[in-house]
C-alpha cells in the first residue's frame, strides 16, 4: 500500500526473494497522492540493501543522480560558530587492545588543540572534498572506506519500481476508499479502490505515509509520541541550484528553532528546515531557509507536518507498517531509509505463512522497538548536549529529562569516556564518540589503561596516524572527479 | 588468568601481586573450554603449540551428549557453522524443510567440526573464507593445574609478583567499608587499591569480608555435588568432551594427552555420595589414577560481581556446572569487562554498576542455555528428570523455546555467548521440533536444494578425510613435554 520509497523498497525486496511463484505481490499507489521523499541522505548500511538486490552501484548512482557521502557536518550545534564532522568509519586504530578513543582523550590533555577529525580518513576527505571507494591496500586506511549516498528519492522509487516489476510485482493505480476486515479477529481481508475494484490479500504492508491508512485508520494501533524529547514537528523543504564544489557529506546547521539540512545531488541541492512550530512561525522558517541556500530556489517551499514517535506496534495482525506509516524520526542522522531497510530485513527473517504466530509478531515488534528507540536516543543527544543560550528552544533541549538509556550512556561517558554498544544498536562507538566529542561532552578522566604507552610514545603514534591519514587523503580524487569518471548522471 | 591478563594489559603502570597458599588446593580438574579461549590466549600472545605442550592439552570440536534426550540417544553440539545459508535463508531452516520431507541426513552431517569429531580427526580452520574448512571452530581440553602454572610463569615474566601465604584477616576502611588490606598468617599486611577475589567457593573477600550475598539458581539447576576422578586413557583420543546423563545428574569425560578427566555432577536429593562414586567408577575408560574427590556447590551467582574495591572471578563469583564448559569463559568475560571498565582510585559507582549489569547478563544467558539441556528431556526414568521436565523456567528461555517451536527461529539477545548454531544443535538434539519451518524456504526449488545439500556433504566428507587424526595432529605439532 503506497508507492513512495518505502513501498518500492518493500516491493523490490519481496520480488527479489519470493521466487518460483511462491506468492503474488501487488503494490497499490495513486498518482494523485504525492510522496514525501525529498533529497535523501543515507548511511553505509544502505550498501547492504543494494548488494542484496544485486544492483550495479554506478548504475544506481547515475539513475538516481546520486552523490557519495562520507559523513555529516554539524554546524552551530554545540555553539554558534562551532562545527564538527560525524564521519563514517573509525577514528585511528586501537593499540595494545585499547581503543583509539581512549588514547585520544589522554592525548587531548597533552595537546589541547588537537582536532579529532584529523584521525579519520573520511573526515579529512570531507574537508578536502575528496572521495573514492576502498582499494586493496593492506592495512592502509584506504582499504576500508565506509560511505553512503545522497540521492533523489523520487528517482530511487522509480528505479526500484522497474526492478520490482521485472520480478513479477504488479502495480495497480488507484486510491483506496474502503478496507474490509474479518469479523472474528479484525484481520484485513481486502481493500476496495475508487474504481470499485476489490483486492484481496493474505498480508498487507502499509507504506501509506504519516496517516497509516491500514495500521492506524483501520487497525487503530496507536502511536507513542516522543515530541517531549524531539520537539521539532514541521519541516519546510526546497531544492536549489548547486554551485561550486560538490561536497561529499551532508550538512546540518542548527538554527534558532531547529536545524537545516543540505543534501548535495548531482543536479541540485536538497534543503530543508526542521523546526518546532511552538518556537517559530511557518513564515519565519521559510524566510530563514530561503536566506540560507547555496543557489536560486528551484521550487516553491513545501511544508511537511509530523509528530515524532512510533507506532505502538509496527506489525499488527496481518499488517506491517514501513516508512512514515511506522513512525517518524527526523532525518538528522539520515536514518529514514535505514529504518525501512531494517524493518524489511527483520520481516524477512520472520516471514509468516497464513497462520501468523503471535510469538513471531512480538519478536518483530521487540526488535524494531529497540531499533527505533536507540536511534531516538542518539538523535536526542545532539539536541541535549548544546551550549547555546540564544533561544528558548536550545535552552529547553539542554534541560529536558532524558530517556534512561541515554542518561546511562552519558554518565558512563562522563566517567572515563567509555561507550558500549548494546544488542546491535545501529550506531556504534565511533558514531557516539564523534557526537559526544563534537557536542563537547567531557569525560572527567581518561581510561587508565592507556598509560601502558608513555607520553613520548603516545605523541609519536598519534602524529604517525595523523600523517598516514593525511597522505591517504592526498591520493584520493575529488568527489566531482570521481563521479565524472565513474557514474555521472545523464542530466539532459 | 587474571594476573596474566592484567600484567599484559597494564604493563608496569600498576603493581600486581597475587597471594596464594600452597596449603589450599585448587578445584580445577581436567578443564574443557569453548572457542573464545583462543581470543584470550592470543590477547596474551601465547603460542598455541607451546601452550598445548605445557598443559597436556587436546583439541575439542564440540560436546557429545549421551542419554540426555532419552536413554540410548546421543547427539553432538559441535562448534562452528552448521551448513551454509542460501539466499539469506538460514541453513537449518532449509534442512528442516528437507528433513520433514524424508531427507535421510541428520543436520550434523553439514558441520565440518561435527564430522571431524565423529571420525576422530582434527585440523584448525583454514583462513580462506571460501573454503568449507574455514567453518571449523575449536577449543581445548587441558590440565587446569598446568594451565595455572603456565600462566604464573607468564604473569611473573610480565611483572606480577606472587606471594606465598594464607590470609587470616581482611581489614576494611571505616568510612565506606572498602578493603584496605589483607593480613597474612606471618603477620605481613598487604595494602592495595583493588582486590580481585579468586579464592573459590568461600569468597574470602567478596562474601566473608564484604557480605555481598548470593542468588541461588538451584530451582533450575538442582545438582549440588560432584565427584571427580582421573583415569588412564586407552584407545583413541577423542577430539570432543562427552557428557553422559545418569539418573541423578551427568558425567563428564575430558580427554587429555596423558589421562582422562571424569566426574559425576549430581543432585544429593536423589543419590548418595557412595552411589555417585560407584556409578562414576563403573563408567571409566581405564584404571582410576586417584581417589575420587567430592565437591559441594550451590548453583547461582554472587549478587554483585564487583562490590566496592573487590572484583570476584571464578568460583568466588558464582557457580554453574561445567555442562557447556563455560567456567573458564566466565572468568575471561569478567577479566575482559574489568579491563574495559578498569577503575581509578576514585571507583566510579556508575562503572561498577555497568560491570555488574554486563556480567549478570552474560551469566543469565549462559544459565538459560544450560537449563535448556535439563528441561527439554524426554526421560521419565528418574525423579531428577521428572522434576526438570516439569519445572518452571526463566521467561527469557521460555520465549526462546516458544519461538523455536513455532517455526524454528532463533534470535540472539543481549550479545549472548551462544549463537544460533549452538542453540539449534541443542534444541534439535534435545528433540524440540518446530511445528513448521521458514516459509521463505518454499520459494527455493526443492530439487536444486537437494543438489546443493548433496554437494555440501561431499565437500565436507572430502575435507574431513583429508584431515589427520586428532592423535596424529598432536604428535606432529604439540606432544606434551612431560
Amino acid at each position: 500500500m503506497g508507492g513512495g520509497t518505502a513501498g518500492w523498497m518493500a516491493a523490490a525486496t519481496l520480488g527479489r526473494f519470493l521466487k518460483n511463484r511462491y506468492c503474488e505481490v501487488r503494490l497499490i499507489e495513486s498518482e494523485q497522492i504525492g510522496t514525501v521523499g525529498v533529497g535523501e541522505s543515507t548511511i553505509p548500511q544502505m550498501r547492504t540493501f543494494n548488494r542484496m538486490l544485486a544492483l550495479d552501484e554506478n548504475d544506481f548512482v547515475r539513475r538516481t543522480r546520486a552523490t557519495f557521502k562520507l559523513g555529516i557536518q554539524f554546524v552551530d550545534w554545540t555553539r554558534i560558530g562551532h562545527s564538527y564532522i560525524h564521519p563514517f568509519g573509525p577514528f585511528g586504530l586501537s593499540m595494545e587492545g585499547v581503543s583509539f578513543h581512549a588514547y585520544w582523550l589522554k592525548y587531548r590533555l597533552l595537546e589541547p588543540t588537537t582536532d579529532l577529525s584529523d584521525f579519520s580518513l573520511q573526515a579529512v576527505a570531507c574537508r578536502r572534498g575528496k572521495f573514492m571507494r576502498a582499494i586493496n591496500a593492506g592495512n592502509s586506511p584506504l582499504s576500508n572506506i565506509a560511505y553512503a549516498f545522497h540521492f533523489d528519492a523520487a528517482l530511487y522509487a522509480r528505479f526500484l519500481r522497474s526492478y520490482a516489476e521485472e520480478r513479477g510485482v504488479v502495480r495497480t493505480e488507484g486510491k483506496i476508499v474502503h478496507v474490509e476486515q474479518r469479523g472474528e479477529d479484525g484481520f484485513i481481508t481486502a481493500v476496495v479502490l475508487e474504481s470499485g475494484e476489490r483486492i484481496e490479500g493474505d498480508f498487507f504492508i502499509d507504506c501509506s505515509g504519516f496517516r497509516g491508512l491500514l495500521i492506524e485508520q483501520t487497525l487503530k494501533t496507536g502511536y507513542e509520541d516522543w515530541s517531549h524529547w524531539l520537539p521539532c514537528n514541521r519541516a519546510v523543504a526546497v531544492p536549489c541550484e548547486s554551485g561550486g564544489e560538490l561536497t561529499p557529506y551532508t550538512r546540518s546547521t542548527a538554527r534558532k528553532a531547529g536545524w537545516q539540512w543540505r543534501i548535495p545531488l548531482q543536479h541540485r541541492i536538497g534543503n530543508g528546515y526542521v523546526y518546532s512550530s511552538e518556537h517559530i512561525s511557518d513564515d519565519e522558517a521559510i524566510a530563514t531557509l530561503l536566506a540560507n541556500l547555496d543557489g536560486a530556489p528551484r521550487a516553491e517551499p513545501r511544508i511537511i507536518k509530523f509528530v515524532t514517535g512510533r507506532r505502538k506496534k509496527f506489525w499488527n495482525k496481518n499488517c506491517l507498517a514501513l516508512g512514515l506509516a511506522s513512525g517518524f524520526l527526523e532525518p538528522l542522522e539520515s536514518t529514514s531509509i535505514h529504518l525501512v531497510q531494517s524493518g524489511l530485513a527483520n520481516f524477512m527473517t520472520l516471514f509468516p505463512d497464513r497462520d501468523i504466530s503471535p510469538v513471531e509478531i512480538e519478536q518483530y515488534n521487540r526488535t524494531m522497538t529497540w531499533e527505533f528507540e536507540r536511534i531516538r536516543d542518539f538523535l536526542v543527544l545532539h539536541y541535549h548536549a548544546n551550549e547555546r543560550d540564544d533561544s528558548e528552544f536550545w535552552v529547553y533541549c539542554r534541560n529536558m529529562k532524558l530517556p534512561d538509556f541515554l542518561q546511562h550512556k552519558l554518565e558512563l561517558f562522563r566517567a572515563h569516556g567509555r561507550i558500549f554498544r548494546e544488542n546491535n544498536e545501529l550506531f556504534n562507538d565511533t558514531s557516539w564518540f564523534a557526537v559526544m566529542i563534537g557536542q563537547n561532552v567531557r569525560p572527567r578522566a581518561y581510561d587508565p589503561l592507556v598509560d601502558v604507552l608513555d607520553e613520548a610514545e603516545l605523541r609519536y603514534r598519534m602524529q604517525h596516524i595523523r600523517d598516514t591519514i593525511s597522505r591517504c587523503a592526498d591520493v584520493m580524487p575529488t568527489h566531482r572527479e570521481f563521479i565524472e569518471k565513474h557514474c555521472k548522471a545523464d542530466l539532459s | 588468568m587474571a594476573a596474566a591478563a592484567l600484567s599484559r594489559a597494564l604493563g608496569r603502570s600498576v603493581q600486581i601481586r597475587l597471594v596464594e597458599s600452597e596449603d589450599i588446593g585448587t578445584i580445577g580438574v581436567g578443564e574443557a573450554t569453548i572457542p573464545p579461549i583462543l581470543t584470550f590466549n592470543s590477547m596474551l600472545g601465547i603460542d598455541e603449540n607451546d601452550f598445548v605442550k605445557h598443559t597436556n592439552a587436546t583439541f575439542k570440536l564440540g560436546i557429545e551428549f549421551v542419554n540426555w534426550a532419552q536413554v540410548g540417544h546421543r547427539y553432538l553440539h559441535a562448534f562452528g557453522a552448521l551448513g551454509l545459508d542460501i539466499e539469506a535463508i538460514k541453513f537449518y531452516q532449509l534442512w528442516l524443510k528437507l528433513y520433514r520431507q524424508g531427507h535421510p541426513h541428520y543436520i550434523d552431517e553439514y558441520s565440518v567440526s561435527a564430522m571431524a569429531a565423529k571420525l576422530g580427526r582434527f585440523s584448525p580452520p583454514t583462513l580462506d573464507p571460501r573454503a568449507i574448512t574455514s567453518t571449523i571452530a575449536y577449543a581445548y581440553h587441558f590440565d587446569a593445574a598446568l594451565y595455572a602454572r603456565y600462566l604464573r610463569r607468564y604473569a611473573e615474566h610480565h611483572g606480577a609478583i606472587r606471594i606465598e601465604g594464607k590470609i587470616v584477616d581482611v581489614r576494611l576502611r571505616g568510612t565506606d567499608g572498602f578493603i584496605e588490606s589483607v593480613v597474612l598468617e606471618g603477620g605481613e599486611t598487604l595494602e592495595a587499591d583493588l582486590f580481585i577475589d579468586c579464592s573459590g567457593f568461600q569468597g574470602l573477600l567478596i562474601e566473608q569480608a564484604l557480605k555481598t550475598g548470593y542468588e541461588e539458581w538451584t530451582q533450575w539447576l538442582p545438582c549440588d555435588r560432584a565427584v571427580a576422578v582421573p583415569c588412564d586413557s586407552g584407545g583413541e583420543l577423542t577430539p570432543y568432551t562427552r557428557s553422559t546423563a545418569h539418573t541423578a545428574g551427568w558425567q563428564w569425560r575430558i580427554p587429555l594427552q596423558h589421562r582422562i578427566g571424569n566426574g559425576y555432577v549430581y543432585c544429593s536429593r536423589f543419590i548418595s555420595d557412595d552411589e555417585a562414586a560407584a556409578t562414576l567408577l563403573a563408567n571409566l575408560d581405564g584404571r582410576p589414577l586417584a581417589e575420587p574427590r567430592f565437591l559441594r556447590f550451590t548453583t547461582g551467582r554472587r549478587k554483585k560481581f564487583w562490590n566496592k574495591n573487590c572484583v570476584a572471578l571464578g568460583l568466588a563469583s558464582g557457580f554453574m556446572e561445567p555442562l557447556e564448559s563455560t567456567s573458564i569463559h566466565l572468568v575471561q568475560v569478567g577479566i575482559t569487562r574489568l579491563l574495559a571498565l578498569f577503575p581509578r582510585r576514585g571507583f566510579n559507582p556508575i562503572e561498577i554498576d555497568e560491570y555488574n549489569r554486563l556480567c549478570t547478563r552474560a551469566w543469565e544467558r549462559t544459565r538459560d542455555f544450560i537449563i535448556l539441556h535439563y528441561h527439554a528431556t524426554g526421560r521419565d526414568d528418574a525423579p531428577l528428570w521428572e522434576y526438570c521436565r516439569n519445572m518452571s523456567i526463566p521467561d527469557t528461555l521460555r520465549r526462546k523455546i516458544e519461538l523455536f517451536r513455532t517455526s524454528g527461529r532463533f534470535f540472539r539477545e543481549d550479545d549472548e555467548l551462544f549463537v544460533d548454531s549452538n542453540w539449534v544443535a541443542v534444541f534439535l538434539g534435545q528433540k524440540i521440533w518446530p511445528a513448521t519451518y521458514d516459509p521463505l524456504a518454499d520459494a527455493l526449488d526443492s530439487r536444486a536444494l537437494e543438489r546443493s545439500f548433496q554437494h555440501l556433504r561431499t565437500m565436507i566428507r572430502r575435507a574431513v578425510e583429508a584431515m589427520p587424526s586428532h592423535q596424529a595432529y598432536i604428535e606432529r605439532h604439540c606432544s606434551a613435554v612431560t
